[in-house]
């Protein structure tokens, strides 16, 4: 048992030597989470810049800027009608909302007012969501104005001042969208809503399938460098070896695994230190499952081409049936095969506790079926392994 | 005989319809270096493979130290250190890290490999680049570190399979050097090269092989006064 782990760690600190090896290992992970942040990063799913050319200049126009402002996703960018013309004639904006000269002022008299979308074409779907947005903000103000006119009718001549029925005015309708009278609820279907959730699951599920490639190759090449038969003539033993690189595998797909979740924690806050431990769990039941059908591969496999092939076929295999890019219907005939996909188990062991905050326990069937094919696979791979050809 | 360190009979090993070892019988005696001489595919290798539990033989019996090759495997190879004709190092690695890997592989602790591989590269030479990656080395010196490694664990009986080939003198020497001194220390070795000069200069006796058998087996000097001049001596000659 000590050799299988001096070989573990001999293995190890060949991948630390290996730069390319390293890099491949332990920067794509985090620059997947990267990618994932710029993404994902944000609750806000929409955002976008509103190109606003302001001819007014009062404060009804500053008040309706500074609305459009405060909308999650959005951000002002105050331009010139020139600029904004010349844009929008080489398209290099789709839409721009002109608010004309005079518009605080026609409100101030209780005239109507009137904002303007210059758009290419339909203004592009960005454009269209925007000026859809732009149109709400300016309608919650046009109903102020409404309300406020309305009562100002209703009361004139009863020797109220116009400030005081502003204030009251104002403080109904603040109190309103508070409590408004219909209120729309969000009722969101499958645990969280934010999309990362959903994404990490998958992304953790084909760095763990690399794991399978690294492990057809360890002995392929341990057999390639000459090693391996220097190996068989020392004190160990060829359940020592196999065990010994089973467990480097399991441990390089875990730093890789511990890496990404780490970084997930720590950028999208999105583990309870419960949950974490429970990820950490499958990811060790998943790599050591993965590993066990790369140690098969790497038990069929006389040269490091043949090793390599096996592995990547394997793992495509895996990665499209188990529902690692796209959802896959249950009752459909996908779904069927995909039952012979390791991902289609450790997608959902993840699913059910990062998107759905379930435990461990409610993951336990999946756990079950990885960890069988780990121990199956393990045997497998060690019965039909010979280090050379008519040899024990 | 007593002293009889390594017992081999009738060994035979086929792959598919070639037989590699055909009937091959020998004995090495305690702290004796014998030779196997012979050109390639004369079966040398496919010998030391089966003495050194890699390979298992068709048929026939080896016993080293008193141990069954095929009964008891495990002792066989913990009185038995290997220096394969094919460089095998982990090039990634200092020298040092492979020696004292393959020395946690010969059962050795951590300190006690440590220490005996700095002895190891200290015989070879090598003590000043001990941290240098193996693939920095040039091809003499890995030639000496695949050596030293074999030594790892204090073997009782070496293997030396062509050692030498494609290495600078100094080198060489260097190597020779190391072997008459470890037999002087009581260390056994089977060497095998397919050089007459090299099995001469350190052999007390050698066989010579070809077509899976031994053809001729004695002493350097007996050999030579069969075959005459060894510089032109052909197989014809001692067949």
């Amino acid at each position: 048992m000590k050799r299988a782990l001096f070989i573990t760690l001999n293995e190890v600190k060949l991948y630390l030597q290996d730069k390319g090896d390293l890099a491949f290992g332990l920067l794509l992970p985090i620059l997947t989470l990267a990618l994932m942040f710029g993404a994902f990063g944000s609750d806000t799913l929409f955002k976008s810049t509103a190109n606003i050319v302001n001819e007014d200049n009062g404060a009804y126009s500053q008040q309706l800027i500074q609305k459009i402002n405060d909308v999650d996703g959005i951000s002002v960018s105050l331009i010139s009608a020139d600029d904004a013309n010349a844009k929008l004639d080489k398209s290099d904006i789709l839409i721009a909302l002109f608010i004309p000269s005079g518009f605080s002022d026609n409100l101030t008299a209780g005239q109507p007012a009137q904002l303007t979308f210059k758009q290419r074409g339909n203004g592009g779907q960005e454009g269209q969501i925007l000026a859809s947005i732009i149109r709400g903000v300016a309608g919650d103000i046009n109903q102020q104005f409404t309300v406020l006119n309305g009562v100002k009718t209703a009361l004139a001549g009863k020797g109220i001042a116009d400030s005081n029925i502003q204030i009251v005015v104002q403080s109904v309708l603040a109190e309103q969208s508070q409590q408004p009278a219909i209120d729309v609820k969000e009722e969101i279907t499958g645990g969280s809503s934010q999309f990362i959730n959903q994404y990490l699951p998958g992304i953790i599920t084909m760095y763990v399938l690399f794991s399978l490639s690294l492990s057809a190759m360890t002995i392929v090449e341990e057999r390639r460098r000459g090693t391996l038969e220097r190996l068989l003539t020392t004190r160990l033993s060829i359940n020592e070896l196999f065990f010994g690189k089973y467990l480097a595998t399991i441990a390089r797909g875990f730093i890789q695994t511990l890496i990404l979740l780490l970084l997930s924690y720590a950028v999208f806050q999105m583990f309870t230190p419960l949950s974490f431990l429970a990820c950490l769990v499958v990811s060790i039941v998943f790599t050591a499952a993965a590993a066990a059908i790369g140690m098969i591969i790497a038990s069929v496999s006389r040269t490091q081409s043949a090793a390599n092939w096996i592995a990547i076929v394997v793992t495509m295999f895996m990665v499209m049936i188990g529902g690692t890019f796209f959802a896959v219907s249950e009752g459909s005939a996908l779904a069927t095969i995909g039952k012979f996909s390791l991902n289609t188990y450790a997608n959902k062991a993840y699913g059910v506790i990062i998107a759905q905050n379930g435990s461990l326990g409610d993951a336990w069937p999946q756990l079950a079926v990885m960890a069988g094919v780990a121990v199956v696979g393990l045997i497998i791979s060690r019965l039909i392994f010979r280090a050379v050809p008519g040899s024990k | 005989m007593a002293d009889e360190f390594v017992i081999v009979k009738d060994l035979v090993k086929s792959f598919k319809d070639f037989k590699a070892v055909d009937g091959v019988s020998f004995s090495i005696f305690k702290g004796e270096v014998f030779g196997l001489l012979g050109p390639n595919g004369a079966g040398k290798t496919t010998t030391i493979r089966m003495l050194s539990t890699v390979l298992e033989a068709d048929s026939g019996d080896i016993t080293i130290g008193g141990h069954s090759v095929k009964k008891d495997a495990a002792a066989v190879r913990s009185i038995i250190g290997v220096c394969p004709q094919e460089l095998a190092l982990y090039d990634d690695l200092s020298a040092l890290d492979n020696m004292v890997f393959f020395g946690h592989m010969a059962g050795m602790d951590s300190k006690t490999a440590y220490t005996q591989a700095m002895k190891n590269l200290e015989l070879m030479g090598l003590e000043d680049r001990a941290k240098g990656k193996i693939s920095k080395y040039s091809g003499g010196m890995k030639r000496r570190i695949n050596l030293a490694i074999a030594l790892m664990g204090n073997p009782q009986l070496l293997f030396l399979d062509e050692p030498t080939v494609g290495i600078d003198p100094q080198s060489r020497n260097n190597i020779f050097e190391n072997i008459q001194s470890l037999q002087k220390q009581g260390l056994t070795v089977l060497y095998t090269t397919h050089y007459m000069e090299e099995a001469d200069k350190l052999c007390q006796r050698i066989a010579i092989m070809d077509g899976g058998k031994i053809i001729a087996m004695d002493t350097p000097h007996n050999l030579k006064k069969q075959i005459g001049n060894p510089d032109k001596v052909t197989l014809e000659d001692v067949s």
